[in-house]
């Protein structure tokens, strides 16, 4: 029997390979797709509207499992996190790595915040001098944005910000009372305070159903109402009959032919513990950007001994994520002793303040670029600000119910710059179960993103105090690197290759018939959330590869 | 990813603190424990009920101070939801909780003897009431309670989780967590944004 040939073969299948799975076998071409994980049963592996009293452990967790990846890792949804693959950190370097195995990977969980990226983050090189431009513009990329709002389906309203684009919007979350006090302190201060661009339908769309605002977004959603590729790219993927959908497929490394093209992957069944070879004529890596750098180093052969499409060096450099952190906690007076109000309908996604520093001058602040700020609060699914007040007895239950509606919370999402000195490497002892080495974190947070932070911890006591509120603290430290999971750069595209992984369409400039399509093609993260971002330029990258297999540059099966 | 809630920051930021508090770890974890096992529903039967992890006498500290912490008032408290067991069930599931909580309650006893002369459970509702207040206060702990008041924290966040999971708590706070809307859920006061009206009548 002859080995059976694909046209490509798409390792992962979240939000970046699932667009492209979706769009190959929508042009007819035939795809196998690996996946580490099985597929997800909503029924079984959401919370399904389970309730805390529901759970053994109450929603939380069995205390004696240690290696919790932290808010989504629970015990709703536990099993769809990968704990087997370990990873290893530089001296001095903390990093948490939640990795979801499951089919769909983080879009099950995502926090669907769909900002676009603007030139102001593609420019951003040319407006402050620092690192290098996007080699793409905003109104290159706009017309994909635009398709995958379409897809997607996006809530919010168009705010004429410079920093923010603006894209075909469905109607935005209602304000609650806690967003327009708020945004009445944001004015005052001079920030601004408007609906977040949240993936979550405020109505039918495409024939998803319109979100029922339960409020448990994050630990999966039973109807699709939000965009998830299982829900929303693998049916129509399937419906094409071109996808063979391979799971608890392990990729371990691409195999190349003797020109150093590539020709498959092999991977691991992690339910026979086998090596497999599958082939094709072109190669996604798409398995988020530590996990793809990964495999591109693991990728080692004649041709390329660093690893493949490596011959520039920087695959795994560049790494950048977003800082999170907790810039001000306390309360509003004005909601003390209200009735309790479903202000948790969206987490932290209903409102925004999208960046404002640094719009007209890029140096008026005492750092460069912006943040992004999420304000959250009210009403939540635990009265977890009870810890923070004293005493016991009845006074003790009473000003936990008068104070459930009052809380509010600002948190920052920072990006960290460009440096020499963050990056992932393979750990030259470290293997994982399978015999592969593991990833190694080697990141600190620089000094420009830790002035953001210290920024923000003002701004925002000023905007919480100018809304009537009482400020009652702040986080101590930032999250530790890797919480926000919008880590980037591993792989950058640009047009020398001598420093770029990739050219501007995602392709590798070393192997033409090998695309990465996530968030290692990007340049850094931008005060941006990644996810809209990883859908329209893998969107634009597969339209490239189905170009060339028209061309003939990769021959169809 | 933009979407996690303030209340797993929160959880997050609790466990950071715990985790400093080497001997009193408070939630080292994530765990829990509640009235059901599995799908099967466990009758809440003070009367009958057998500690996994406390001693009886241990379990009677535990769930007198559980009540005192959320009582029973006007709304039912920890007593109608069970929290005693709750903790005992969680700290039967954590080994590090173990030895936190067994120094803290022999602590508490020892306290008492030593200022009323007689053993907690012993106490008056008032002894039990003035002894505890001094360790209630976030951060101001008397000098030599260090012990006293971890423990009592550690004790009170134990009780305020269990409560606020089960059935009762949610309805103590009319809590709106996991329910269908048709719209988004809009405040209803738009003619005041900034809510001055409330604030008039209820600071």
């Amino acid at each position: 029997m002859a080995k059976q040939i694909y046209d490509v073969i798409v390792i992962g299948t979240g939000a970046g390979g699932g667009m492209a799975i979706k769009t190959l076998c929508e042009a007819g071409l035939k795809v196998c797709a690996l996946n580490a994980g099985r597929r997800l049963d909503p029924e079984k592996d959401f919370r399904y509207h389970r309730m805390p009293w529901d759970m053994k452990f109450r929603g939380l967790d069995d205390p004696k499992r240690s290696e919790s990846f932290g808010y989504m890792d629970n015990e709703y949804t536990k099993q769809a996190w990968d704990h087997e693959i370990p990873f290893t950190v530089a001296p001095g370097t903390k990093w948490m790595w939640p990795r979801c195995k499951a089919v769909g990977g983080k879009t099950n969980f995502w926090g669907r915040s769909s900002a676009r990226f603007g030139d102001i983050d593609f420019k951003a090189a040319s407006r402050d001098g620092y690192d290098v431009d996007w080699p793409i513009t905003h109104e290159e990329i706009s017309p994909f944005y635009t398709r995958v709002e379409k897809m997607i389906g996006v809530a919010s309203t168009v705010q004429n910000r410079p920093s923010n684009p603006d894209g075909s919007y469905l109607r935005p979350f209602n304000f609650r009372c806690l967003d327009f006090i708020l945004a009445a302190g944001c004015n005052k201060v001079g920030v601004p305070y408007l609906p977040d661009r949240c993936a979550q339908l405020t109505q039918p769309h495409e024939g998803h159903p319109a979100c029922h605002f339960c409020g448990e977004c994050t630990t999966g959603c039973d109807v699709g109402a939000f965009f998830s590729t299982p829900y929303f790219l693998l049916p129509k993927a399937e419906a094409t009959k071109n996808l063979e959908l391979r799971t608890d497929a392990l990729a371990k490394n691409v195999l190349v032919d003797e020109n150093g093209q590539a020709t498959g992957v092999a991977y691991l069944d992690r339910k026979t513990k086998q090596e497999v070879e599958v082939y094709g004529r072109a190669v996604v890596v798409a398995a988020s950007c530590i996990e793809s750098a990964r495999i591109m180093l693991n990728s080692k052969s004649r041709h390329w001994p660093n690893g493949i499409a490596n011959s520039s060096g920087q695959v795994g450099r560049n790494l950048c994520d977003h800082l999170y952190g907790e810039s001000v906690r306390g309360y509003l007076p004005q909601l003390l002793g209200q009735p309790s109000f479903p202000d948790h309908v969206a987490d932290s996604t209903i409102a925004w303040m999208p960046r404002w520093q640094n719009l007209k001058d890029p140096h008026e602040e005492k750092f460069i670029r912006g943040y992004s700020v999420y304000p959250d609060g009210g009403c939540t699914e635990f009265p977890w600000f009870a810890n923070d007040l004293d005493g016991f007895g009845s006074s003790f239950k009473r000003e936990i119910k008068r104070r459930y509606p009052s809380p509010v919370s600002f948190g920052i999402q920072a990006p960290s710059l460009r440096s020499e000195t963050n990056f992932m490497d393979l750990d030259p002892e470290v293997k994982d179960p399978y015999g592969i080495p593991v990833a190694r974190m080697h990141f600190e947070w620089d000094e420009n993103v830790l002035k953001m932070w210290e920024h923000s911890k003002q701004v925002c006591a000023d905007v919480l105090r100018a809304a009537g509120g009482v400020v009652e603290g702040s986080g101590d430290t930032p999250e530790i690197p890797g919480w926000s999971l919008h880590e980037t750069g591993t792989c950058r595209m640009g047009n020398d290759p001598k420093s770029f992984v990739t050219n501007r369409f995602g392709q590798t400039h070393d192997v033409p018939n090998l695309y990465v399509c996530d968030a290692s093609v990007f340049l850094n993260c931008t005060d941006k959330t990644t996810t809209i971002s990883i859908l329209a330029f893998s969107l634009r990258t597969s339209e490239h590869l189905i170009e060339n297999f028209r061309q003939g540059e990769h021959k169809a099966a | 990813m933009a979407g996690q809630g303030i209340q797993r920051r929160e959880m997050l930021r609790i466990l950071g603190t715990a985790a400093a508090a080497a001997h009193f770890p408070g939630f080292s974890k994530w765990g829990f424990a509640c009235g059901h096992i599995g799908n099967a529903t466990l009758q809440i039967k003070p009367a009958t009920y057998t500690p996994q992890f406390f001693t009886a006498a241990e379990y009677a500290v535990v769930e007198r101070l559980t009540e005192m912490i959320i009582p029973t008032d006007s709304t039912p408290g920890a007593k109608e939801a069970g929290v005693a067991e709750f903790i005992d069930f969680m700290v039967a599931s954590d080994p590090e909780a173990q030895y936190p909580f067994r120094t803290g309650l022999t602590w508490l006893n020892a306290h008492a003897e030593q200022t009323a002369g007689k053993r907690f459970v012993e106490l008056t509702p008032d002894q039990q009431t003035s002894l505890l207040e001094p360790l209630s206060f976030k951060d101001k702990g008397r000098p030599g309670d260090d012990i006293g008041h971890r423990f009592f924290h550690t004790v009170r966040e134990y009780t305020v989780t269990g409560f606020y999971t089960s059935e009762i708590g949610f309805k103590e706070l009319d809590n709106p967590a996991l329910k269908f809307y048709a719209e988004s859920p809009e405040c209803p006061h738009k003619g005041d944004p900034e809510h001055l009206h409330l604030s008039q009548t209820h600071s």
